[in-house]
């Protein structure tokens, strides 16, 4: 806001956008009609379904440019100010392209105090692009979110909009990156509960990785 | 004065939302340890009022930060109409900062939530339950359709459950990312495919919710004890942890603890055994703050916990709220001007814009503490702030104002020292 103050103009978005997909390129496929019309046969009004279709094509598409709302919005029969209205209110709905994988680091307080801001920097570091930015060979963004609801094992961060990577140390990045870079998708991690630990020995599930360990690191510097 | 828990004998407590089971999220395993059993003498044995009755009588209230009785909010669904679908809502949003516990249980005993759903869709003739989850939460979407799909294939959700002539559908939503959908009206107008901008009330929800049928909108954890009360009985529910506020309650603990997690155990826990529990803080340091429950609540001095028990009653007298029990236990180190600077930039990001008051306040506060935390504040700023947070509270449609005011004005009121020391001195000294 205080950029506001200094410069207070407002940049409305280009009645003629440039098209990223071409017309060939911008239709879905008879499976996804299918997954599209259930989704609307859960709600009594097909508006219902715009948020799980939104995240159908930004699976498909990568990202929601103007021309994907309206993909959207024909398929759904609604108004395009409607579609463009949701994909621009929720924050995990890329306006914009992204790099290959996306890092959301959590720095909410929780985080913050465990050391979020030094995981952070640490990528930026790693990765050589600042936060909120795409890395110049476009594989990776680096993002800073609010909290992700992983606080008892904070650090953390999410990938992709998918696994969640828990109790973070710079060595733990170094692997989770090799393994990106060997093309490797990351496993589920499962967090043990302490009661579990006391009274089952270890993490109740058999059927997911699971992490049973509860110390993160020590607490480097806590300002910003 | 003696200090006393409320929570009883809690060392020897048989956890009953998460039981020590392995693999009691697969359904078989739960259905072999009496899973959906409730169930089917709610559906079968059960009038719809007296099932609401019941859940009176055990005086839960709501986990997900309100603490509104949840038998009340039940009996508060109008007369059934044959052609108007009612409708629950079931509010797995959990963005409050601190607060994880839902995940967990959704994790290790989805089919609790399901079932207590379905008990609730018998207990107010509902048509279907909407499982509104946030986007953040993908990996544990795919986990609880699949075991929707399984509860679905053994007939326990849909069409003629459990072979009776009642019908209900749970349908799993996916949000994508924001926090104002955990409020009640803002989540429904997510569910209806637009942006979430609260709704004024009245009318409430159970007048004209989702679709403008009547709903009712329940956390997960207070869904989840639906089945216990009324397959264990109400007088077992309401003899568990504090009189006024009973139940078994999910703690979120984390900060700068040795060992964070969720932990179940009675409501009414002294602060001070469950952090005893967790294992003490970090390093042996001494505690310097906690937030008792998500970031919404007022932050407590570590001088003003003592005998303070995790229930309603109790944290109102000490000068703060039970919320959603995610304890954030920070430590002497803590720079609390750091803390409220990332608080009001929470804030900021997540006000959905739609009231002004809350929209402009939250950025001047976030600017007025980054002044502050910068070393570049005056002491003015402070009575500045704590007005501020006058002309934010209960001048907008929801509740995220007064969340965003609420810290910031204790914080600076608890903590004021730790303020005045990074603000620039009011008088010069002169130079004789």
């Amino acid at each position: 806001m205080a950029e506001f103050i200094r410069n207070p103009v407002v940049e409305l978005p280009d009645p003629n956008p440039e098209a990223h997909f071409s017309e060939e390129d911008l239709v879905f496929t008879e499976d996804e009609k299918s997954r599209i019309t259930d989704w609307v046969n859960q709600y009594p009004t097909s508006d219902g379904a715009v948020m799980w279709t939104l995240w159908l094509a930004q699976e498909k598409f990568g990202f929601l440019p103007p021309e994907v709302l309206q993909l959207v919005a024909t398929e759904l029969s609604l108004p395009y100010a409607q579609v463009y209205g949701v994909a621009t209110f929720y924050t995990q709905y890329y306006k914009e392209k992204k790099g290959q994988i996306v890092f959301d680091v959590c720095t909410c307080f929780s985080c913050q105090f465990c050391g979020g801001y030094d995981i952070l920097a640490y990528l930026e570091e790693k990765l050589d692009v600042k936060r909120g930015h795409t890395s110049a060979c476009g594989r990776y963004t680096l993002q800073e979110v609010e909290c992700l609801g992983a606080c008892g094992s904070a650090p953390m961060m999410q990938v992709d909009n998918g696994p969640y990577m828990h109790n973070l140390t710079p060595e733990k990045i170094d692997t989770v990156l090799a393994s990106l870079e060997a093309g490797q998708s990351l496993p589920f991690v499962s967090i043990t509960l302490p009661q579990d630990e006391d009274e089952m020995g270890g993490n109740r599930r058999t059927d997911a990785d699971a992490e049973e360990r509860y110390l993160t690191p020590p607490r480097p510097r806590q300002t910003q | 004065m003696a200090v006393m828990t409320k929570a009883g004998d809690w060392k020897s407590y048989q956890r009953v939302l998460l039981p020590p089971v392995k693999n009691l999220h697969q359904l078989h395993v739960y259905r072999e340890h009496g899973g959906y059993e409730t169930l089917k003498k709610v559906l079968t044995e059960m009038e719809p009022q007296d099932v609401t009755a019941e859940m009176k009588r055990s005086s839960l209230r709501g986990r997900g930060g309100a603490g509104f009785p949840t038998g009340l909010k039940w009996s508060f669904m109008p007369p059934v109409k044959p052609d108007v679908p009612r409708y629950l809502c079931c509010n797995a949003d959990e963005s409050e900062p601190g607060t994880f516990k839902d995940r967990q249980l959704r994790e290790y005993n989805p089919h609790v939530l399901f079932e207590g759903s379905l008990v609730a869709g018998d207990g107010m003739s509902l048509k279907a339950c909407y499982l509104y989850v946030r986007g953040e939460y993908a990996d544990w979407i795919t986990h609880m359709q699949k075991e929707l799909a399984n509860a679905y294939d053994s007939k326990l959700v849909g069409k003629n459950m459990l072979g009776t002539k009642h019908n209900m559908d749970i349908i799993i939503h996916k949000g994508a990312g924001a926090y104002i959908c955990g409020e009640e009206t803002s989540l429904m107008e997510s569910l209806e495919g637009k942006r979430a901008y609260p709704r004024i009330k009245p009318p409430f929800p159970a007048q004209s919710g989702i679709w403008k049928c009547p709903t009712t909108i329940n956390n997960v954890e207070t869904l989840a004890c639906a089945p216990l009360i009324l397959g264990r009985g109400a007088d077992w529910f309401a003899s568990i942890g504090a009189e006024k506020n009973p139940g078994p309650l999910l703690y979120g603990i984390s900060g700068h603890v040795n060992r964070p997690g969720v932990y179940e155990y009675p409501t009414g826990m002294l602060i001070t055994d469950l952090l005893e529990i967790a294992g003490g803080m970090r390093g042996g340091k001494k505690l310097k703050a906690l937030i008792p429950g998500g970031a919404s609540v007022p932050v407590l001095r570590a001088d003003m916990i003592e005998g303070v028990t995790m229930d309603i009653e109790s944290l109102r007298e000490a000068g703060s709220m039970l919320g959603t029990a995610g304890m954030l236990f920070l430590d002497e180190d803590t720079d609390m001007v750091a803390f409220l600077r990332r608080v009001a930039h929470f804030y900021h990001h997540e006000s959905c814009g739609q009231c002004t008051p809350c929209r402009e306040g939250t950025g001047w506060m976030e600017n007025l503490i980054t002044r502050i935390d910068d070393g570049e504040g005056n002491l003015r700023d402070l009575d500045l702030l704590l007005d501020l947070c006058d002309q934010m509270e209960g001048r907008t449609v929801c509740a995220l104002a007064d969340a965003a005011a609420w810290p910031v004005r204790n914080t600076i009121k608890r903590f004021r020292e730790d303020f005045e020391r990074r603000c620039r001195p009011a008088v010069w000294a002169v130079n004789a």
